[in-house]
Order: C-alpha cells, then structure tokens, then sequence
C-alpha cells in the first residue's frame, strides 16, 4: 500500500484585488487544481510538469497537508490528507522553496530538532546525519548558522532534513535549483538510489532533461488539469518528434487555442 | 509532551544562543530602568540639595532684631540687604528676574505696634515661579509664623493658646512601618511589573511567530508530525520563560534603583517574607502565560512582525492604563469579579500581596482564572496553526 493516489483534487482561492489585477481578471477565484488525479507507485520517479502557474505547487501542499482540498483527497500509503493528515506527515519528506530554515541555526543543530520532532531515537537521528551529511556534502559546513551559508549549501541542508526520517514517499519540488551541476547530480543520483530501495518519489521541476533522465512516468498538468500521464516513454509516442520539450510545448499550445475559443 | 519539550528548547535556545537578544530582550531592560530610575533620582536629590545650598538674598525693610536672631536661629542660609523704597520696582523687577529671591517689609513701628494690639501688617513680595524665591517664601512664611506665635505667646502668655496639638502625645503617629512601606511599593510596582512582563514579551513574541510566518520557516515545523497544539503550548512556554527573565532583570533594575529613586534608603524589600515572594512569582507566572499568550494570538493572526507589533501596541497602552488606574489609590479592589478579568486581576492581587492583605480566594481565583484564560488563548492559536488562510496568506 505504499502507493501515493491523488484523487479528483480541486483547490480553489479566493483572489484579493492585488492579484486580480496581476491575474487582468475580474473573477474572485482562481480554481489552482480542477479534478486532478494521478498515483506513483513506490519504487518509480514520478515527474510532475507544468509551467508557472499551472498548479503543480499547489498539488504538492496538498500532498503536504499545508493546505487542505476543496473537493477529493489524496491517499498516502493508506492515509487521507483530509482524514489523517497527522499520519501523512509522518510518511513524507517534502522539499520546496517554500519550506525555509532559520538562519540562527546549524545544520547540525536543525537535523536533530527536526529528527527529534519526527519522533526518532538520538542513535538513529546521528547515524542518518552522517550519511546524509557525507552524501551531500554537508560535513564542511555543519557548524555555520544557516543565514552564513550559500543558496546551494541551504538547499542542501534542507534536502538532507526533509529525509531526517527516511520517509516512504519523498516529494520533490525543483530539488536541483541553485545548486551546481556536481551537487545537483549528486542529487538526482541520491533520487535514484532512493527509487531502487523501494520508495514512491515525486519530483517537480521544469528541467526536461532531468524529468527524461531519471523519471519513470511523469504527468504533465496545465492550468490546473492532468493534459497526459503516463510513461516517459509513452509519452513520447504521441508526438513525431519524439521530443518531450515539443510535446510540452504542443499542450500548451492547445492548451492556449483551447482557452482562446 | 515529548515534542514541547523540544519546541520549548529549541524557541529558548533561539534567544539565549544569541548575545545581540539575551542583551536586548533580557540585560537591557534591567539596566535601563536602573539607570533611568537612578538618573531621575539623582537628578531629583540634587535638585533639592541645589536649592538647600543656595544662599538667599532676601531685602527686608525695620527689620526686628529680634526676628533677626530668630533666622540666624534657624540657621537659614540667607544674606539679608537693606530694603529702600526708591528701589522698589527695581527690585520687584530683579525678583522677576530671579536676581533676588524676597522682600520683606516690616512696618515702622511694627514692634510697638505689637505692644498696642494695633496689627500691623507684614508685607512679602515673591516669584513662584523662580525655584530660590519659591523656597524662601515657604522658608520664611513658616519663619514669620512661628516668630508670630512666640510674640504672641511671650504677650498673651497662655491666654493666646485656644487649643494645642499633640505637644505632649508621643504616640501620636501609629504606623506599621512595614505596611507604609508595602503601601509605597503596592503604587508603583504594580503597573511596572505588567508593563515590563508584556514589554519582554513583545520584544521576542512577535518574531518567534509572525517572523516565522514571514521568513517561511513555519511552514517546515507545519509539516512534521507535531500537533499545532504542541507547537503552540511550546511555543507559549518558552516565550513565557524568556519574559519572566526580562521582567526579573526589570525588577532588579527597579529594585536597585529604588532607594535613588524615593530619595529614601528605607525602601528596601526586605519586608517581604519567602511566602510573599512565592505567591508574587505564581502570579506573575500565570499573568505572563496570558501576556504572551494574546501575543502569540496576535503574532499569529498577523502576516509580518510589523504587523504584530501595531496590532499589540494598543493592548499595551490598555495595560498600562489599567495599572495606572491603581497607582494612586494604593489598595486592591474588593470585588471577587475583579480576579477573574484578566491582568486587572494581577495588578490587584500584586498589590494586595504587596501591603500584606492577600486573600486567599482571591489568590486562587486570579491563578485560575489566567490558567482558564491562557489555556483558551492556546486554543485559539492552535486553531490559527492548522487555518491555511492563516498562515499561508501573503
């Protein structure tokens, strides 16, 4: 049961006159998510792709239990975000930019409080701070206050303390930004690896490239709705081109004819 | 409990791993206030002691030898200079000016007159306005009265004396010092104690909730598998903890400052026994745990620590004034009701455990009644945790 099955999800906000005016809309709601539904099953990369806007973060908080669906639900391993959202919480490891870390604190400091609030013993939160911090190459700077460290050692950091519990399902939203291109293959190798043991990954990122890498099925969502969801490499029938980038941009073209009738 | 614990730790150890904030949230306001207060205090004795050594210059007009003896008696510091009344508006002029300080003018045959019951009239001339001239007008006026009474005395001999007053009543002042004292601190103490719990607060309450929301690290603790409550309860403790040692660090500056302040050395808090200081600290615990709880609310519902800050700095005047409302009279409210509002209920208890009238029921019904008012505050900010709108709103 280690499934991860989103269900009809529809999440719709309420637009405040700032953001109508940047919308050049006078409607008050924007519906994020209309009816979406996917699963990723454990031990496959699923890609999550979407240009700005198209609802992909709002899917993940979901998953999240950040913020709570207007309609449908979203299962866990056996666990509802609506009905059971402490339980969720537990089973997954979330990462986007959203989810900062205090600057006053180490990185050492931060992985014990975080592994501490997940519940787990001080042996087994040091023997996953080692490897963690040796996979990704925190070691050097364990000691400096977050606010010292670079983009990249940030996101480091909050990469190895969103996995502090070795989580069933790891959701993954632009896991690579800032970072270089060593530490970023570092991370999608780690993404892998992860895969291999069993666990149900969703990742997010606008980088096709990756997506066609180290994706086994991706779904593509464009304004709120699932346009395709199925294998990278069904995905890439449907288009002559054999190309991902042309078929992501073809839906968005239809997308757009679509919405201007 | 487990999760508090490390919530509590964590917030706690946020202020006192950082000098920059143990300085200012907590040394800070100890210090100011002792040398603010001893500043004021200094700066009120030696107003006093300016005008005590100032040497008056008093122009007076037939002065009496005799009432000259009587000054010299007296030992006032003042040069006598002789009164022309060609110079009269000139020296009304020098009064204004605060060049001198009185006149004084004695009739001409203001002792003979005496002798023949005619009452002659004494005349002064003053400036309230000129600090010197102010002091010798009361410094004289009760001179020229006691020089009336003993003129009249050594006339009329007991015959002038309709009644006496308490000339041979050696208990005429029955006082128990310890209380006069109490009621001395039951003034002042308890609005600076309220206002320095809630102050302490406000400096660390703010950005350990509204900054979180506004720098996106709530969102992290959000979505570990902590109970909103937990965080709340965590939360509200530790801010509570870090309050009550800004507001001791306060206490201190106060207490060190008083004797300076009063102008007394018999201000001292050695007239409160070990019970009194235990009931004092339960009751500035439960009334910090409501102060940083409606802060914490507020911190809550607020989207930047800005925010927070103008949406509390009204409820810290309220508080204020409600202390002030106290401060004159000195004595706590008899209504049982009264200990169940909250923070008037602590303003009043701290001063009845100040002038030693505590009541028991009372007592408890304040303890109880923040615990009541703090446990709802608490349940208040859980609800705002797990609200979206909340927390995510930009």
């Amino acid at each position: 049961m280690q499934t991860l099955e989103v269900l009809h999800l529809k999440k719709t906000f309420k637009l405040s006159k700032k953001q109508q005016k940047l919308e050049k809309t006078k409607t008050k709601e924007k519906v994020a998510v209309n009816d979406l539904s996917f699963v990723a099953y454990p031990g496959e990369i699923f890609g999550l792709l979407g240009p700005n806007g198209a609802g992909k973060t709002t899917c993940l908080r979901t998953i999240s239990t950040l913020i709570k669906p207007d309609e449908g639900d979203v299962m866990v391993g056996g666990s509802s975000v609506v009905k059971d959202s402490f339980d969720v919480r537990g089973k997954i490891g979330f990462l986007t930019s959203e989810l900062k870390l205090e600057d006053h604190f180490t990185p050492n400091y931060l992985f014990t409080y975080f592994g501490r609030l997940h519940g787990l013993e001080e042996e087994i939160i040091e023997t996953r701070k080692t490897n963690l911090f040796k996979k990704f190459g925190i070691e050097d700077f364990k000691e400096v206050k977050v606010g010292d460290l670079s983009t990249g050692m940030k996101q480091k950091t909050s990469i190895a303390i969103s996995l502090v519990h070795d989580p069933e399902f790891i959701i993954f939203d632009e896991p690579t930004n800032g970072l270089d291109v060593l530490t970023a293959r570092s991370v999608t190798d780690y993404l892998l690896e992860l895969r291999d043991n069993g666990k149900t990954v969703i990742l997010s990122t606008h980088i096709l490239s990756v997506v066609e890498k180290i994706c086994d099925r991706a779904g593509i969502i464009i304004n709120g709705k699932m346009k395709i969801c199925d294998t990278i490499e069904n995905i890439k029938k449907t288009n002559p081109s054999n190309d991902l980038e042309e078929i992501f941009f073809d839906l968005i073209k239809q997308e757009d004819q679509g919405g201007a009738f | 409990m487990k999760n508090i614990g490390t919530i509590f730790k964590k917030e706690f150890y946020r202020v006192i791993s950082d000098k920059r904030l143990i300085f200012t949230a907590i040394l800070l306001p100890g210090l100011a206030i002792y040398l603010m207060y001893s500043f004021m205090g200094d700066a009120l004795g030696g107003e006093l002691e300016d005008v005590m050594n100032h040497e008056m210059i008093v122009y007076v007009e037939n002065m009496p030898s005799e009432f000259e003896n009587f000054v010299l008696a007296a030992e006032t510091n003042v040069i006598f200079e002789e009164y022309q009344v060609s110079e009269h508006d000139q020296l009304k002029e020098m009064i204004l000016n605060g060049d001198v300080d009185m006149i004084i003018r004695f009739p001409e045959n203001f002792v003979t007159d005496i002798e023949n019951q005619e009452i002659p009239d004494v005349l002064t001339y003053y400036n309230p306005g000129e600090k010197y001239s102010s002091f010798a007008y009361d410094s004289f006026a009760g001179l020229l009265n006691a020089y009336k009474q003993s003129k009249a005395f050594a006339l009329f001999g007991d015959a002038y004396s309709i009644f006496t007053l308490d000339s041979e009543n050696a208990e005429h002042i029955i006082v128990n010092e310890d209380k006069a004292t109490g009621q001395g601190f039951a003034m002042l103490l308890p609005m600076l104690i309220i206002m320095f719990l809630f102050s302490g607060a406000m400096s660390i309450g703010p950005d350990s909730i509204a900054g979180e929301k506004e720098r996106g690290t709530i969102a992290t603790l959000l979505i570990t598998p902590v109970k909103r409550s937990e965080i709340a309860i965590g939360k509200v403790l530790s801010l509570s903890v870090i309050s009550l040692f800004s507001a001791t660090s306060s206490f201190i500056g106060i207490v060190l400052s008083l004797p300076k302040l009063m102008q007394s050395d018999g201000m001292s808090i050695d007239i409160y026994g070990a019970s009194d200081f235990i009931m004092l600290f339960t009751v500035l615990l439960a009334t910090v745990l409501v102060i940083v709880g409606i802060i914490s609310v507020i911190s809550a519902y607020a989207k930047t620590i800005k925010e927070a800050s103008m949406l509390i700095l009204p409820i810290y005047f309220g508080t204020i004034v409600l202390g002030m409302s106290t401060m004159f009279g000195g004595e706590a409210a008899g209504s049982f009701w009264v200990y169940m509002t909250p923070l008037y209920s602590s303003i009043n208890i701290i001063i009845s455990i100040l002038t030693f009238e505590v009541d028991a029921i009372n007592y408890f019904a304040t303890i109880a009644s923040s615990l009541v008012y703090v446990s709802i505050l608490i349940f208040i900010l859980n609800k705002l945790f797990q609200s979206e709108k909340i927390m995510f709103s930009k």
